[in-house]
């Protein structure tokens, strides 16, 4: 899943006992024993312990990866008990990785579960040295600066890296899996003749993607895509940016649509498919952005942890690379930014 | 959030009462308001401003019914014990397996064999102590939760396995007006589907694929494929050994009226005839040093007797190849030879094609070849696997594990079980099904199967995973935020697909489907005592001043038509119309809808002279709706395409048509009656027409996969 190291040529140390697999029955017959012994082998790095996290830890410590290591210095507070199930009402002001510890290793005991809380560890030399010991790093609700130097960082030692978050009801997940081998059935073929193929991505870096140009897109194919969401998630991290925390007051509205059209227009976005946000969905965003809530966590979770899961297997189509969530209406799109 | 609880609250207590929350309600949400500074709301800071003040306010007070706590069950009862429904009630009837934890993350290990429902709610319920679960280890069909249970609840939500169920609660949200939220998951793939009466498509609109089913004649003589061998050892072999001692004739006589061959047939009726012998065996006690004897009988009579009168019948082996009768000493000392008949290996050893049977990609030594060029390792490359239950099994094995398998399940026989079924996580069942079935294969020189394949098979499991589960769930509480608003113009269908720029697609609502048997039906509740009134006094009083020639159904029992009315005198009760269950009233002429009346009980406080409360109004159907086929769409055929295709007769052979029907005394199920309430959906599961789905755009490109 890196450029260098091909997939599967570092070799199994743990095998899948006969006990594992009577737990994993139902998702061994999904992805195989090798793929479930590629996820047992597995250190993975997860940045931040909020509702996305929460939901993307859950499953993926139920699938089996080898090691999670959760990075989080703050303490939990009352809001976090609206989404983190990891969280309970006397949890409220100590760490949140302190207590969650427990009951992440409860999920299953097969999972190696580390944590820790120096806020400094994010910092240069601690960062590659943290880089370099994990198999892949999933940076949870981030401001754009910071995912962009993680994912630098990820790119140096050839990490596959994830970004994910939600605002309100929308939700993102963007990922650098640098030059991706996976296989996956053909699912053109006929149904009784489904044969595995081999695929390569090859990805690109977050602050290239960002920079994505749109032009070339018919007006079908742009919709298709929903260009809203995506570039109210620009709009918000440029907000993010700008003031050092998301917009939660009606009066950010103006801001916020002034920073998606710059988007728009740089992005050079067919002007038949869109011209601007939608006014309530910047009404909203303005007032939600700042807010999580459990049923957006866990179909963001849900899919970050897929595809974690997918990535470390080399197992199926992983997202090619910026996956956003409408949960107004449920919908999820993928557009390729800066891909070939 | 500073100064945002004084302003919330303040909201919470402005904003108009919708209109589907009683008076108790409201007063409920005010007399909370002093608690309302502390973490008792700051909890629900961030549903608020999500949400809206206005739903965050309703959700404490609704009554939300989760039906099931399984995989999308679980996964449920989190996110809607965090958004902070007050009331919830959980129903479960299963216990919690080992192969659940894997994805069920409100069990442990300690928990294995306990009530799912239990176990689920009493974890959930510490995360967020604000909302009450009320837990049911029960089945959604029993009498008690009847229409006025599910009128008790604000919304339905499904987290169900099977379509059966399904189908039941579709049918009692309907009755009892309750808005629903369908789902299912598969793998990677799944649906949401939200469903209001008379708004939407309801689980039904859309017919199901039906199961797949096998010709009788390919089953028990010609079979060509693994599945076949394994229906064989898993449905036929089995019961007659083990299963209820009776004349399996039925089946037969059915096969036979298809059309299916007559000799054949004969020759499978002695054949059944000499299973008699082999049961007294496997039911008298071993003389010990001879342990084997009894599945030695066993295999003789299938493996080869049974085999030798196949073989002569010349024709049916003149366009195939025709099987080879196994000699259990032979295949003991390990000197019993299988000619090769075909590319297939007879020893069992099935052909890698590195897919598993869901076409998705597993890992075989096949496609860790792909990846990476090499096989993984010496040790794995030619079994592809280091798991005992995945390792190909020689001819001698499967004989030693047939021999094995079967005295222990003759050995329960003695001990005092009276019969024994498959059952995939009885392992004494499995090891039966997958020696039984890969001799079977042996014979007729088709590939073997694993035992961890053949339990797959014939457990019909369908591979489950947390993450399409936890999507499904999330986007299912999604919906019933619309719901819950009335937003129906905001509902969607979403499905979890492999479409690499579209992985949540979302369709808007159909309306409903003008033909279907089920949405469009009347629904009433008939409140009575089932052991006082007959079956002519419900009807006469339902029908009212509105007179009409009718017949009458429970499901797809006929209890009465114009020309037999033997059971008008009967109590509901005697015929089996009870609690929970639907009267149907069918108009005669097909001129109205059907009427679905829902039994349930009186008040308590009743007279106990008034046996029944006639719903007011009584129900009046619609007329039918005539749909023209437009050209360009093909829409479902129409009721009366149906019947013309079944029977193209002219019109005295339809008025014909009720005195022929099969009649009941209540206690009998008849198929195929071609009057059911629901038609259109029995006579496509019986297979009798096919459909053209009407979600064709759902599927327009699901499973394609766009590679670069």
């Amino acid at each position: 899943m890196s450029a260098t190291t091909e997939p599967g040529t570092k070799s199994v140390p743990l095998q899948i006992t006969e006990d594992e697999a009577a737990v994993y029955d139902r998702q061994i017959r999904l992805w195989g024993l090798e793929a479930q012994q590629r996820m047992r082998n597995a250190t993975i790095l997860v940045v931040r312990l909020k509702g996305v996290a929460t939901e993307a830890i859950k499953n993926i410590v139920l699938a089996g990866i080898g090691t999670l290591i959760i990075m989080d210095s703050e303490n939990v507070s009352e809001e976090d008990l609206g989404a983190g199930f990891f969280f309970r009402d006397e949890d409220v002001g100590k760490k949140r990785v302190d207590v969650a510890k427990a009951r992440i290793q409860s999920l299953n005991p097969l999972v190696t579960v580390q944590t820790m809380t120096e806020p400094t560890l994010l910092e240069a030399e601690s960062l590659d040295a943290l880089v370099m010991t994990v198999d892949l790093v999933c940076v949870t609700d981030f401001d754009r600066e910071g995912l962009f130097r993680i994912n630098e960082v990820c790119r140096r030692f050839k990490k596959p890296f994830y970004a994910g978050g939600t605002f309100g009801l929308l939700g993102y997940i963007f990922c650098d899996l640098l030059k991706h081998d996976y296989i996956a059935p053909d699912r053109s073929a006929p149904k009784e003749a489904t044969k595995n193929i081999k695929n390569t991505l090859v990805y690109s870096p977050m602050y290239e993607g960002l920079n994505h140009k749109w032009s070339g897109l018919t007006r079908k194919q742009t919709r298709e895509l929903n260009p809203a969401v995506v570039f109210t998630v620009l709009a918000l991290w440029e907000y993010e940016s700008k003031h050092g925390r998301l917009p939660d007051d009606p009066k950010t509205s103006s801001d916020l649509d002034n920073f998606a059209l710059a988007f728009l227009a740089k992005a050079e976005v067919n002007k038949q498919a869109i011209t601007a946000i939608p006014r309530d969905l910047i009404e909203t965003i303005a007032v939600t952005a700042a807010h999580e809530i459990s049923p957006v966590c866990a179909v963001v979770g849900g899919m970050l942890a897929q595809d974690i899961l997918k990535a470390l297997a080399a197992r199926e189509a992983p997202i090619a690379n910026f996956f956003t969530f409408d949960g107004s209406t449920g919908g999820g799109t993928v557009c390729r930014l800066n891909m070939p | 959030m500073p100064d945002e609880n004084g302003m919330v609250v303040r909201e919470e207590v402005l904003v108009p009462v919708p209109p589907s929350l009683s008076a108790t309600s409201s007063l409920a949400s005010l007399s909370s308001l002093p608690m309302s500074s502390s973490s008792s709301t700051r909890r629900y800071t961030h549903a608020r401003a999500v949400l809206g003040p206005d739903l965050a306010a309703r959700l404490p007070e609704t009554k939300v019914l989760l039906v099931g706590a399984g995989g999308i069950g679980c996964e449920l009862l989190k996110n809607v014990v965090m958004s902070g429904f007050g009331h919830i009630t959980l129903l479960d009837l299963d216990t919690i397996d080992l192969s659940n934890l894997n994805r069920q993350f409100l069990f442990r290990k300690k928990d294995v064999k306990q009530s799912k429902a239990l176990v689920a709610a009493k974890t959930a319920s510490a995360f967020n102590p604000k909302v009450k679960i009320n837990p049911i280890h029960g089945n959604i069909k029993e009498p008690q939760f009847d229409i006025a249970w599910f009128k008790s609840f604000d919304l339905v939500l499904n987290a169900l396995d099977n379509l059966d169920a399904r189908r039941h609660v579709n049918r009692m949200c309907l009755a009892a007006g309750v808005p629903l939220v369908e789902s299912g998951t598969a793998g990677y793939l799944g649906q949401v589907q939200p469903i209001v009466k008379d708004q939407t498509e309801c689980f039904d609109c859309v017919p199901k694929p039906t199961p797949k089913t096998f010709p009788v004649c390919t089953i028990r003589s010609t079979p060509s494929q693994p599945i076949h061998c394994i229906v064989w050892a898993k449905s036929y072999l089995l019961p007659q050994l083990f299963g209820e001692d009776e004349e399996s004739g039925g089946e037969l006589d059915e096969a036979e009226k298809q059309g299916e061959n007559a000799q054949e047939i004969a020759t499978l009726r002695k054949e059944a005839l000499a299973f008699k012998a082999v049961r007294s065996a496997l039911r008298t006690p071993p003389k010990s040093e001879n342990a084997s004897d009894a599945s030695k009988i066993a295999f003789e009579k299938v493996y080869r007797n049974d085999i030798l009168n196949l073989l002569s019948m010349g024709d049916m082996w003149r366009t195939r190849a025709p099987p080879t009768p196994l000699d259990f000493d032979k295949i003991k000392d390990g000197s019993f030879v299988l000619e090769k008949k075909s590319s297939t290996s007879p020893n069992g050893v099935p052909p890698n094609n590195g897919s598993n049977s869901n076409g998705q990609a597993s890992g075989s030594a096949a496609t860790e070849k792909l990846l990476n060029g090499t096989a993984p390792t010496a040790s794995t490359s030619s079994n592809s696997s280091s798991l005992k239950d995945q390792k190909a099994l020689s001819l001698q094995e499967n004989l030693e594990l047939f021999v094995s398998s079967t005295n222990c399940l003759a050995e329960r026989i003695r001990a005092g079980e009276d019969t024994i079924s498959f059952d995939k996580d009885d392992d004494d069942t499995l090891d039966f099904v997958t020696a039984a079935a890969n001799l079977r294969s042996a014979a007729y020189g088709i590939a073997g199967k694993s035992r961890w394949e053949v339990k797959e098979m014939a457990g019909n499991i369908i591979p489950a995973i947390a993450t399409t589960n936890a999507i499904i769930s999330g986007l299912i509480v999604l919906q019933a935020f619309q719901l819950l608003r009335k937003s129906y113009e905001a509902l969607r269908n979403v499905h979890v697909q492999f479409r690499p720029n579209m992985p949540l697609s979302t369709i808007g609502m159909s309306p409903p489907n003008p033909e279907c048997g089920v949405c469009r039906d009347t629904y009433a509740e008939l409140l009575c005592d089932p052991s006082r009134v007959t079956l002519g006094e419900v009807i006469d009083g339902v029908l009212g001043d509105n007179k009409r020639e009718v017949s009458a159904y429970e499901e797809k029992r006929l209890l009465s038509d114009p020309d037999f009315d033997d059971n008008l005198e009967r109590t509901l009760e005697s015929l089996g119309v009870t609690r929970g269950k639907f009267l149907t009233i069918v108009d005669e002429d097909g001129d109205y809808e059907a009427i679905q009346l829902g039994i349930g009980v009186l008040p308590p406080n009743h007279p106990h002279d008034e046996t029944i409360i006639f719903p007011s109004p009584l129900p009046s159907p619609p007329k039918k709706v005539k749909v023209v086929a437009a050209p360009s769409t093909p829409p479902p055929p129409s009721r009366s395409t149906v019947l013309s295709k079944k029977r193209a007769a002219p019109e005295d052979d339809i008025q014909e048509a009720p005195a022929k029907r099969a009649r009941t005394n209540g206690n009998t199920t008849i198929d195929n009656t071609p009057f059911t309430p629901s038609k259109k959906r029995k006579l496509d599961e019986d297979g009798l027409i096919i459909l053209d789905t009407l979600d064709e755009k759902v599927e327009d490109d699901d499973d394609v996969i766009i590679l670069d």
